[in-house]
């Protein structure tokens, strides 16, 4: 059986009254690849992670997730999709254990309370599980954003600037936590940070203006030289 | 979804070329219907004051009132409103079903027009009340649905200034434009619903007589022409910024790229 | 492109985690239980509804002082109530939505794959719950403070009606539009502008009846039952329009 991509787009398009966000972003993405997507501010990047995931509709032109068209059946991409942003998403006045359960419920798994513990176990916060989560600091929030939106075992999942607010010792765990799940999964992740966006990567996506600069595999291009492109592009964006 | 082509109002295309023609006949047919008003129907009796009543200051007894003339505008001014409202209620579905921007732009300007005729119909409907019933205000049911009309009407802008993302504005809009009709059509049928109302209701009580009739129907057509060449000016007006604005960016970007 | 089904079954991932669709009255339960556990846990909404009321009816002790007649009070009561039940409930409706947008959970709930009505209908829910909580504190109250002396009508039970009637229209339209207005530049002011308005022919609907009611002139039952079928009618269109719609709201 062919492969099914995880991603594929065709002239992807979001026009916002007359800017345009995203501008005919046509790329494809293998199963268990992690695309990191670069590029300066007000690039298009969180507009273009909104439309894949669902989020956000695009204007124009097709994008399918999984061989599901998100245009035509997003209800049935979302059971697929896992989104890991800056906000966690999480109730600040429930436990963690409820935070959960919540989501695990509301996917429908047929054993909500041993996939909520086993969860726990994996982000190392069993020990807290009956604590409200505005009392986690923001590393242990993070960390159980992974457990949210891992819950229902998706098989494409997406972080948008996962790491604003962490300090390094919980970026630290917050790599390895996501390192034990790329088995499988198809990661896509808009960061600031270039040097890390290029280490966890296997594709590497540049938007200016919304448009794409460079779309390929990394095995293509070492690091000196990406950054010497990716500064060469970036000005196009910052007027 | 859209494989289609949606058909979308533009500017420049004929109604644009019928449109000052439209306001002029409109403004004939209005000022010819004011004349009529005046000259060819007749006083009538619905506006007659039974028995003794203060009006303005004087007392006023079994008398006909010339201030029942305002009716020949009151109401089409009326009528035209509740069209231009249905009118957006008409654009704001169709931007819901395509999310195409035209259409929230047709309902914007749609709204805006049904705002002016709104406002209109409050002073002719406010002159009316005072020389007619006597006071500038009163909580009549009629007179209660019209004022929240044109008070969701004005949260409708109130709402469009409070958003910034064009999307979500128009979204937010069209949803709105929704609901506020169904406030319309209680509007019209409260003087019916409500029968102790002192709001006249004009086939209720017979109808009206032949010349009534003409005036009213010359001075609705009129404002109707007016309303519609309204409607396509503001338009236009509006449809070239967003072009011109358009243009803007693309020469920014051209600009950037070179 | 053949529509691929999401069970199980083919999933790339070879199912490590069961997954069945829910049933939407499932999600619903799911939904309104966990605003409950969050109103219980941190008592936000009933304290402040509760202290408004109860502030907004010392301001109606200093109104009303000056009036000498007992029937006077009765007269306006039906009124006085029904512009408290407005006021705390726009307070209310602002709020309900504070949670959602805090740590973004608004898109994590968007993210499940699941009738967007049902969001409505829980929220809806939860709104209607802490408005009545808050009413069956308020109403007697009010008579406690107002109409201990007043003689009301015969049937003066029957106001629960008009109360819950429009508490249900009120749930049901302020929940579309605190959705709305959540989202926008000065969202209090935002909401009372959109919410007075919109609600205005169910609040004239409901006072009427009330004040009847509680009067108990002669005839009262002919305006309680004309003004209870508007009412009705009012609930019926606006939530249907308002669940229709909420798709739309809620996803832009």
């Amino acid at each position: 059986m062919e492969e099914t991509a995880a991603i594929r787009t065709r002239k992807l398009s979001k026009v916002f009254g007359t800017r345009k966000a995203v501008d005919k972003v046509s790329i494809e993405v293998p199963q268990g690849a992690f695309l990191s997507i670069f590029g300066p501010n007000g690039a298009g990047k969180t507009t273009l992670l909104r439309m894949l995931s669902t989020l956000t509709r695009p204007t124009d032109g097709s994008a399918s997730l999984m061989g599901i068209d998100l245009r035509e059946d997003p209800e049935a991409a979302r059971g697929r999709i896992g989104l890991i942003s800056h906000n966690a998403m999480l109730y600040p006045d429930l436990t963690a254990e409820q935070n959960l359960l919540l989501y695990a419920k509301l996917y429908g798994l047929a054993d909500p309370q041993a996939r909520v513990m086993e969860l726990l176990e994996a982000v190392e916060l069993k020990h807290r599980r009956l604590d409200v989560v505005r009392t986690f600091s923001r590393g242990m929030t993070q960390r159980l954003s992974i457990a949210r939106a891992l819950i229902h075992d998706p098989d494409v999942v997406f972080l948008d600037e996962p790491y604003s607010g962490l300090d390094p010792h919980a970026v630290d765990i917050f790599d390895q936590l996501i390192e034990k799940q790329r088995e499988g999964r198809t990661f896509v992740m808009v960061s600031h940070d270039l040097r890390k966006g290029f280490d966890m990567c296997t594709h590497a996506l540049v938007l200016a203006r919304g448009r794409v600069v460079t779309f390929g595999a990394k095995d293509q291009l070492d690091f000196d030289e990406f950054s010497e492109l990716y500064r060469s592009t970036v000005g196009m964006g910052v007027s | 979804m859209t494989n289609k082509p949606v058909k979308l109002p533009e500017a420049g295309q004929w109604p644009d070329k019928v449109a000052p023609w439209a306001l002029l006949a409109g403004i004939v047919l209005s000022t010819l219907g004011f004349l009529m008003a005046f000259l060819y129907a007749g006083p009538v009796n619905g506006a007659a004051v039974d028995g003794v009543e203060l009006i303005g200051g004087q007392m006023v007894a079994n008398k006909l009132l010339l201030s029942q003339k305002i009716f020949y505008f009151h109401m089409p001014v009326a009528l035209v409103s509740f069209c231009a409202l249905a009118f957006a209620c008409y654009y704001s579905v169709r931007f819901l079903a395509t999310k195409n921007q035209r259409f929230d732009t047709c309902a914007k300007v749609c709204m805006e027009i049904s705002l002016v005729f709104v406002i209109c119909t409050m002073i002719t409907g406010d002159l009316w009340e005072r020389f007619e019933w006597g006071v500038w205000w009163t909580w009549e049911p009629r007179l209660t649905t019209y004022l929240i009309l044109m008070l969701i009407v004005i949260a409708y802008f109130v709402l469009r200034n409070a958003i910034d993302e064009p999307e979500r504005c128009g979204v937010y809009a069209a949803v709105i434009a929704i609901i506020a009709m169904v406030d319309v059509p209680i509007c019209f049928m409260i003087t019916r619903l409500i029968p102790s109302s002192v709001h006249p209701v004009v086939l209720r009580e017979g109808g009206m007589s032949g010349d009534m009739g003409m005036t009213v129907a010359v001075c609705l057509a009129g404002l109707l022409l007016v309303g519609f060449a309204l409607y396509r000016f503001r338009f236009r007006q509006v449809r070239l910024q967003e072009r011109l604005q358009a243009l803007k960016d693309e020469v920014e970007v051209l600009e950037e790229r070179r | 492109m053949a529509r691929k089904q999401s069970t199980g079954a083919d999933r790339a991932r070879a199912g490590q985690v069961a997954l069945s669709v829910p049933s939407t009255f499932a999600q619903y339960k799911t939904l309104l239980a966990k605003d409950l556990q969050q109103e219980f846990r941190t008592k936000e909404m009933l304290t402040s509804m509760g202290i408004y009321a109860l502030l907004v009816l010392i301001v109606y002790g200093a109104a009303l002082g000056q009036t000498a007649q007992a029937t006077d009070v009765l007269q306006l009561s039906g009124g006085l109530l029904w512009a408290l039940i407005v006021f705390t409930s726009l307070l209310g409706l602002n709020r309900s939505f504070n949670h959602e947008k805090e740590q973004g959970c608004m898109e994590g709930i968007l993210l499940v794959p699941m009738d967007r009505s049902v969001i409505f209908l829980a929220k809806a829910t939860s709104n209607l719950l802490f408005l009545l909580v808050v009413e069956v504190i308020a109403v007697p109250l009010f008579w406690f403070f107002f109409l201990t002396t007043a003689q009301p009508g015969p049937g003066f039970m029957l106001m629960a009606v008009p109360l819950a009637v429009g508490t249900v229209g009120m749930a049901g339209i302020g929940t579309l539009l605190s959705t709305i207005t959540v989202n926008t530049r000065g969202k209090d002011v935002m909401l009372a502008v959109l919410f007075v308005p919109l609600i205005f022919p169910l609040l004239y609907a409901c006072a009427s009846p009330t004040t009847a009611v509680v009067v108990g002139a002669e005839g009262y039952l002919d305006v309680f039952t004309q003004s209870m079928a508007l009412a009705g009618g009012y609930d019926v269109i606006m939530l249907l329009v308002s669940w229709v719609l909420y798709d739309f709201v809620i996803s832009a």
